[in-house]
């Protein structure tokens, strides 16, 4: 039998959407597979276009460049849903642009 | 002469003679050429480029400037990559040559194959693939599309020229084949010519 990651719920405040996005994937894949414009542009840690705040909620990340999110950002709460992947119910906040 | 003088010297030699490429024959596919190869040898003197001298990555990636030039001419950079370190498949805008000092990545090339006629939608297709590793470089022309990896287990860390300085550089289109998407971020030009 295949084994199904664990999922989590993540709060997006900018939709005020809750989506289910699984252990193995990240926030950006689990917010596109849903529908929503979360904003992104290489989707691999280099660019810094979807850095988010991360409201509420644990994350672990993926490599990534420096200049996409500096320690002084993740210091401030800051974090990179193409790179973050949820290791609790999470509550985040894109930061690049108003709610689409 | 310390070993910074060495490497100094080196890199402004290194961009001498890409000028002198580049003003005899132009940007063309034989000039990116010669010019990877220049890069690659001059990142086969491992001599100059000690690791001492240049702080890994915080996170897993890392570009340190060695020369850049004034009045918006190119940009030399060593990179420092670590294992796992990736990058979408993306234009620069702008020519780009990479060689290898110690480690590897993968560069696979693509071309687009949709229409271009819906905003935001792309699709791309694989072309080509090189492994960049001591001994070895590659070469893309501005709107060439690659996409890079660091395999193994050890650091990717070389050489890269870009035709403009990374802080002015135009805008780069990433492409998602994942998402089919294509999102470009925003021009650095105009901060160069403010």
């Amino acid at each position: 039998m295949a084994h199904t990651p664990k999922s989590h719920r993540v709060t997006i405040v900018n939709t005020k959407q809750v989506i289910a996005c699984a252990t193995n994937q990240t926030i950006l894949q689990a917010a596109i597979a849903a529908g929503i414009d979360y904003p992104f542009a290489c989707a691999t840690g280099n660019c810094g276009t979807c850095t988010s705040r991360l409201e509420a909620g644990k994350v672990s990340l993926l490599p990534r460049g420096d200049a996409a999110l500096g320690p002084q950002q993740i210091k401030a709460g800051q974090t990179l849903a193409c790179r973050a992947r949820p290791r609790s119910d999470l509550t985040i906040t894109w930061l690049s642009r108003a709610p689409g | 002469m310390t070993v910074t003088d060495k490497r100094n010297r080196a890199a402004a030699k290194l961009l001498a003679d890409v000028h002198a490429v580049t003003a005899k024959e132009g940007l063309t596919p034989s000039a990116l050429h010669a010019i990877k190869l220049k890069l690659v040898a001059l990142a086969g003197k491992k001599e100059l480029f000690p690791l001492a001298d240049f702080e890994m990555p915080v996170a897993e990636g890392r570009n340190h400037p060695l020369l850049v030039e004034d009045n918006d001419g190119h940009g030399l950079y060593l990179t420092i990559s670590l294992p796992g370190k990736e990058a979408a498949p993306h234009d620069h805008g702008i020519w780009c040559v990479n060689a290898a000092i110690s480690g590897r990545e993968r560069h696979r090339f693509f071309r687009r194959t949709d229409s271009m006629a819906k905003p935001g939608y792309a699709t791309v297709e694989q072309v080509g693939e090189v492994m960049v590793e001591p001994g070895s470089g590659m070469a893309m022309a501005d709107h060439d599309i690659h996409s890079t990896v660091v395999v193994g287990d050890a650091p990717a860390i070389g050489l890269a020229l870009y035709g403009y300085a990374l802080a002015r550089f135009p805008s780069v289109a990433w492409y998602v084949p994942q998402f089919n998407s294509v999102r470009a971020t925003p021009s650095r030009r105009h901060v160069a010519m403010a």
